[in-house]
C-alpha cells in the first residue's frame, strides 16, 4: 500500500507545473479610507495602491475595474446582459442606479486622469464604464512599484446583485476601483503578458491579484459593521466612528454595516470540532497519517452577523461552518486565515445573499424556515457551507471567474454536496424520509442536453441557463464520475494534490485537469475532453432481455428424424405458453445492452435470475452495444446495467433495466398510481373547505 | 343537544349521504386515471421498480420529474379537469344533501340527493358565482387593501418588524376572518334555497344575512371547529397512509381501501358540518307570528 502511495505521489509530483507557494506573490498593496452617508448612499474614498509589475516587460498602461458603474445606468453591459434582473432579484430602476467616479489618480504627482478612457475588451459597448484604462507618463519597469494616490466617490446602488443596499444593511463587494490582473508571461499558461481586465458581466464574478489591504471605513456610531480582515483599531468622533481593518494575502476586501446586526462569536478548534471518522477517512483515502493532516490546523474565530430575528439560525450556521473549516482542511489543507465572518443578509436583501469574499461571506436565512417542518430543508447550512467554501476555490485557489466560471462554481457543487450529504444525509428531508441529497439535486443536470461545453467565457455561454448549467451542477456532477473512475484514493489524493499545489496562486483549468489525468486512466482523459471542451454525454439503456427454454436440439436431425416435436400435422401442437410456465430445465437469454452517447464509460451488467440468482458482467463500454447469451437452470427475470450507479452522467436512468415476462413480483407502478390518487383526493377535497 | 352534537349524530346517521359525497370525490379523481396509468407505466419497467416498492429513492423521484416531463404536464391538466368536474360535482350535490338532511331519512337517498340537487342546481349555481364575486371583493377590500397600505406605509421597515408583521398577521387571520364570514353566508344562502326560503340566490343571500345578523361570532365558530375536524382527519389518514408503505400487491390495495375509508370519514365530516349548520340556522329562524298571517 505504501509503494502504491509512493508511486501515486511520484506521478503527481511529475505534474507539478512549479513548486507549490506558501504565501501569495504580493503584487498590490490598498490602503483605502472610505466614508459613507448611509442617507445619501454616498461614498467618498481614497486609496494609495502600490501596484508592482509582475511582467518581464515594461507596463506603459494601467486598467482597473469600477465594477459598480454597471448600476450606472441601463446602458451597462452588465444591465444590457442580465436586463437588471439577477437570479430572483430585480433591479430598483427608480432611485436604485449606482456608480463610482475616480475624481483624481496621480502617480508621482502626475496627474493621470486626463488621459483616462473607459474601454470595453470583450463586447465593445461603448455605454460600459467598468473598465478605466489609465496611460502613465512613462511604463512602469518589471519589479517597479508604482505607488498611486487615487481619489473617487460612488453611490451605493440598491442591491439586486451581490452588492449594495437595502433601507440601512450595506453590503460592500467590489466597491472600490481595483486595478486589474496584470498577467505575466507563462502565468496562467498565457503565451504573451499582458492585461487581464474584463468588463463586469451578468455572469460572471472576478479574478484579481493578491496583495494586502488596509481599510478605515468611517460611518455613523449606530453601524455594526463586519469586515475581511481584523479590526485593528475604532476611532469615534461627533456621532461617528472609524474602523480600520488589515487583511493581508488575499485578492479582494469586502464589508459590511447594518445598525440592526447581531454578532454571535465562536472559535473553530480542531481537537473538538474535526469529526473522528472523518479524520479516518481522510487519512485512509489520503494516505496520510490523522497526526499529519491535523498538523495545518490553527483556532478560527467565527463571527456571524445576523438579523435580530434569526437567532435560531445560529447553531446552524456555526455548525455547518465548523463542518466546512473540517472537511476542507482535510481534503484540502488547513484554512489558513485567523478568522471567517458569516453575514446573515436580511430577508429583503436577499440580492446579496450568496455571495463569497475572502474571509468574509453571505448565507441565507428566513425566519419561515426555522421551524418544523421547514427545518428539515438544509438550504440555509447548504448555502453556509457553499459559500465559505468558494474561499478555497475562488479565494485561496484564485481562479480566473471571468474565464473558467466552473473552476470556482463547479469545484465548489462538488465539494459542497459532498460535504452537505456527509453531515445531514440529506439536502431536504419529511418525517418520513420522503428527500433527496445534495447530489441528486445537482445530477439533474446531468439528464438534459445543452448548448455549451462547461469551459467557456463567463459572458458567452448561450444562456443563463447555460451558463448556471456548466458551471456549477454539470462540472460538480463531472467531478463527481472523476471520482467514480478513479476510485477513492485515487481521487483524493489527486484532488487534495491539486489544492496544495495551487494555494495562494491562479490556476487554469489545465492545471486541475493535469492532476486528474495523472492516474494515467484513458477515460478520465477522454471524458475532460468531451465534456469540458465538448457536449458530450453518455446514457446507457437495456434495449432487449429476452429468456425462453432450451429444450434441447429441436427439429429434424441429419437423417432427416424428427426431434422434440411431432411432424404429424393432425396432431394439436403443445402452446409454447403452457411449456414455458414451468421453470424447470435449462433455459436460454439473450440481453442487449446498448450506450448511446459520445462519453466511453464503463459499466457492470447484471442479469437477475427466477430463482434468485445473479450473473455480473463488466462492459467496458467502447463499444455502441453489446449481447450476452446466457445458459441457466432458471428463466431470466431483469438485465440492469450500472445497478450501482456509478455513471452519474447517465442521461437516462430510467431505460437501465428491463424485465422479461417471467417477472412475478409486486408493482410499483400500482402503487405510485395509488399515492398519486390520494394526493389527487387529498387536493380535491379542499374544495370542500370552500364550496 | 347542542349543534355541534347535533352535526356529530347526523354524521354518523347519515351514513349513505357521506357514501355520496365520497363517491363524488372518487370519481371526481378517476378523471386522473388514465394519464397517471401511463405516467405511472415506466415505475414498472425501469431501473428502480425494487427500490420504490422497498420505499422513497430520492434519484428515482428526481430523475423521474425531469424525464418524464411530458407525461407530467398530461398528468397535471388532468388534475386540473378534475378539479373542474368535483367543483361542479360539489356545488351540485349541496343542494341535494341539504335536502336530505332536512328530511331526515337516512335512506334510501340516492334518488332523493340527485333529484333534489337537480332542482336546485341552476340557483345553487348562481349563488356560488355571488360567493366568489363576494369573496374577491370583501378580500379585496378588506386585506389586500389593507394589507397594501401597510405594505406601503412599511416599505421601508425591516422585515419581521412591527408593521410588517401586523401585515402578514392581518393576511392571515384577517384573510381567514373575512373568507369565513363570505363563506358562512353563501353557505346560509344554500340553506336558505333547500329549506325553500328563497327561490334565486339574491333571496337566498339576503335570508342569509338576516341569519348571520348578531350571530356571526358562533358561526364562524362552528365553521372553525368543524374545519379543525376535518384537518385532523385528513392529517391522521395522511399519516397512517404515508406509514404504510405497501411491499405488495396485496397491501397496495389495502392502502386503496384504508385511504378511501379516510375520505368517506372526511365526507362524514362535511354531513356533520351541514348538519351543524341546519341546526344552527334553525334556532335562528324567526319564531312563528302569535297574530298568524
Amino acid at each position: 500500500m505504501k509503494q502504491l502511495a509512493l508511486a501515486a505521489a511520484a506521478t503527481l509530483a511529475l505534474a507539478l507545473p512549479a513548486a507549490a507557494l506558501e504565501t501569495p506573490r504580493k503584487i498590490v498593496d490598498y490602503d483605502i479610507k472610505v466614508s459613507l452617508d448611509p442617507e445619501t448612499k454616498l461614498v467618498e474614498g481614497s486609496e494609495t495602491l502600490k501596484w508592482t509589475n509582475p511582467g518581464g516587460g515594461p507596463v506603459g498602461e494601467l486598467r482597473f475595474h469600477l465594477y459598480w458603474n454597471a448600476f450606472r445606468n441601463d446602458r451597462s453591459t452588465f444591465f444590457k446582459e442580465s436586463g437588471g434582473r439577477l437570479r430572483s432579484d430585480k433591479a430598483d430602476t427608480g432611485k436604485g442606479w449606482g456608480y463610482t467616479d475616480v475624481t483624481s489618480m496621480k502617480w508621482d504627482g502626475a496627474e493621470l486622469m486626463k488621459g483616462a478612457r473607459f474601454e470595453s475588451p470583450d463586447d465593445g459597448n461603448p455605454d460600459d464604464r467598468t473598465v478605466l484604462v489609465v496611460p502613465l507618463p512613462r511604463p512602469v519597469a518589471p519589479g517597479e512599484t508604482a505607488t498611486l494616490a487615487i481619489v473617487w466617490k460612488a453611490k451605493v446602488p440598491k442591491v439586486f446583485a451581490r452588492a449594495g443596499y437595502v433601507r440601512d444593511f450595506f453590503f460592500f463587494g467590489q466597491w472600490f476601483p481595483q486595478i486589474g490582473v496584470y498577467e505575466a508571461k507563462g502565468r496562467r499558461r498565457h503565451a504573451e503578458a499582458g492585461w487581464n481586465c474584463h468588463q463586469y458581466h451578468a455572469n460572471s464574478e472576478f479574478y484579481a491579484d493578491w496583495g494586502d489591504w488596509r481599510v478605515a471605513i468611517t460611518l455613523p456610531e449606530k453601524f455594526v459593521v463586519g469586515s475581511a480582515g481584523a479590526l485593528v483599531s475604532e476611532k469615534k468622533d461627533g456621532g461617528k466612528k472609524t474602523l480600520t481593518f488589515e487583511q493581508k494575502a488575499v485578492h479582494n476586501f469586502a464589508f459590511t454595516a447594518d445598525p440592526r446586526y447581531v454578532v454571535v462569536e465562536d472559535v473553530f478548534d480542531a481537537a473538538k470540532d474535526v469529526p473522528k471518522d472523518e479524520l479516518a477517512r481522510a487519512a485512509k483515502a489520503l494516505g496520510r497519517s490523522e497526526a499529519d493532516l491535523l498538523a495545518g490546523f490553527h483556532k478560527v474565530a467565527i463571527r456571524l452577523y445576523r438579523q435580530p430575528e434569526h437567532g435560531a439560525f445560529d447553531r446552524r450556521h456555526i455548525d455547518a461552518q465548523k463542518w466546512a473549516l473540517a472537511w476542507t482542511g482535510l481534503w484540502a489543507f488547513p484554512y489558513p486565515y485567523a478568522q471567517i465572518s458569516i453575514v446573515a443578509t436580511p430577508e429583503d436583501g436577499t440580492g446579496a445573499t450568496g455571495m463569497e469574499y475572502e474571509t468574509i461571506y453571505t448565507t441565507l436565512s428566513f425566519k419561515w424556515m426555522a421551524r418544523w417542518p421547514l427545518n428539515r430543508i438544509h438550504i440555509p447550512e447548504m448555502v453556509t457551507i457553499h459559500e465559505f467554501t468558494h474561499g478555497y476555490w475562488m479565494g485561496l485557489l484564485a481562479s480566473n471567474e471571468f474565464e473558467e466560471s466552473w473552476m470556482d462554481e463547479g469545484i465548489n457543487t462538488f465539494t459542497e454536496f459532498v460535504m452537505v450529504d456527509r453531515k445531514y444525509g440529506a439536502f431536504m428531508t419529511t418525517p418520513r424520509g420522503i428527500g433527496f441529497t445534495d447530489e441528486e439535486s445537482n445530477r439533474v443536470s446531468a439528464l438534459t442536453q445543452d448548448h455549451d461545453p462547461i469551459l467557456a467565457n463567463s459572458w458567452k455561454y448561450a444562456t443563463e441557463g447555460s451558463y448556471g448549467r456548466n458551471s456549477y451542477p454539470q462540472p460538480g456532477i463531472t467531478i463527481q464520475q472523476i471520482r467514480n473512475l478513479l476510485g477513492e484514493e485515487k481521487f483524493w489524493r489527486a484532488f487534495r494534490g491539486y489544492a496544495e499545489r495551487w494555494r495562494f496562486d491562479h490556476p487554469t483549468s489545465e492545471d486541475f485537469f493535469d492532476f486528474m489525468r495523472a492516474s494515467g486512466n484513458p477515460l478520465v482523459a477522454d471524458l475532460i475532453q468531451k465534456t469540458w471542451y465538448g457536449r458530450g454525454w453518455v446514457d446507457f439503456s437495456v434495449f432487449t432481455a429476452e429468456t425462453h427454454r432450451d429444450d434441447g436440439f429441436t427439429g429434424f436431425d441429419d437423417a432427416g428424424k424428427p426431434v422434440n416435436f411431432d411432424p404429424d400435422p393432425k396432431k394439436k401442437e403443445k402452446k409454447k405458453d403452457d411449456k414455458e410456465k414451468d421453470d424447470k430445465g435449462t433455459w436460454q437469454s439473450l440481453v442487449t445492452v446498448g450506450r448511446d452517447g459520445d462519453i466511453e464509460m464503463p459499466a457492470t451488467v447484471v442479469l437477475t435470475f427466477k430463482d434468485k440468482t445473479t450473473v455480473t458482467r463488466t462492459w467496458d463500454g467502447a463499444s455502441d452495444w453489446i449481447k450476452y447469451r446466457v445458459t441457466s437452470s432458471s428463466p431470466l427475470v431483469k438485465a440492469e446495467v450500472d445497478p450501482e450507479r456509478r455513471t452519474v452522467l447517465d442521461r437516462n436512468p430510467w431505460n437501465n433495466a428491463r424485465y422479461t415476462k417471467k417477472h412475478e413480483g409486486p408493482s410499483a407502478a400500482a402503487k405510485g398510481r395509488t399515492y398519486a390518487l390520494h394526493l389527487v383526493e387529498i387536493l380535491l377535497s379542499t374544495l370542500w373547505g370552500v364550496l | 343537544m347542542s349543534v355541534f352534537s347535533t352535526g356529530l349524530g347526523a354524521a354518523l346517521r347519515h351514513r349513505r349521504l357521506a357514501g355520496i359525497l365520497w363517491l363524488s370525490l372518487l370519481a371526481s379523481a378517476l378523471v386522473t386515471a388514465g394519464p397517471m396509468k401511463a405516467l405511472f407505466k415506466v415505475l414498472d419497467e425501469g431501473a428502480f421498480r425494487e427500490a420504490l416498492v422497498k420505499g422513497w429513492d430520492g434519484w428515482a423521484f428526481v430523475s423521474f420529474v425531469v424525464t418524464q416531463d411530458r407525461g407530467i404536464a398530461i398528468a397535471l391538466a388532468s388534475v386540473g379537469a378534475a378539479l373542474l368536474v368535483f367543483a361542479l360535482l360539489t356545488i351540485f350535490l349541496t343542494g341535494g344533501v341539504l335536502r336530505a338532511l332536512i328530511g331526515g331519512k337516512p335512506r334510501p337517498v340516492f334518488r332523493l340527493v340527485i333529484a333534489e340537487s337537480a332542482g336546485l342546481f341552476k340557483a345553487n349555481v348562481w349563488a356560488t358565482i355571488r360567493f366568489m364575486i363576494a369573496a374577491s371583493f370583501w378580500l379585496g377590500l378588506l386585506v389586500a387593501g389593507p394589507a397594501a397600505l401597510l405594505a406601503k406605509f412599511g416599505k421601508d421597515a425591516a422585515p419581521h418588524t412591527f408593521l410588517p408583521e401586523l401585515r402578514f398577521w392581518w393576511m392571515v387571520v384577517g384573510g381567514a376572518i373575512v373568507f369565513l364570514n363570505v363563506g358562512l353566508r353563501y353557505d346560509l344562502a344554500r340553506v336558505a334555497l333547500a329549506r325553500g326560503e328563497a327561490v334565486n340566490a339574491r333571496g337566498a343571500y339576503r335570508v342569509a344575512k338576516r341569519r348571520l345578523r348578531g350571530s356571526r361570532p358562533s358561526a364562524i365558530l362552528l365553521a372553525v371547529v368543524w374545519i379543525a375536524i376535518g384537518l385532523a382527519v385528513q392529517a391522521a389518514f395522511t399519516s397512517w397512509g404515508l406509514r404504510w408503505n405497501p411491499h405488495t400487491n396485496g397491501s397496495t390495495f389495502g392502502l386503496f381501501v384504508f385511504r378511501q375509508f379516510g375520505f368517506f370519514v372526511l365526507a362524514m365530516v362535511r354531513v356533520g358540518f351541514w348538519a351543524s349548520l341546519l341546526e344552527w340556522e334553525d334556532r335562528r329562524r324567526p319564531s312563528p307570528s302569535l297574530y298568524g298571517v
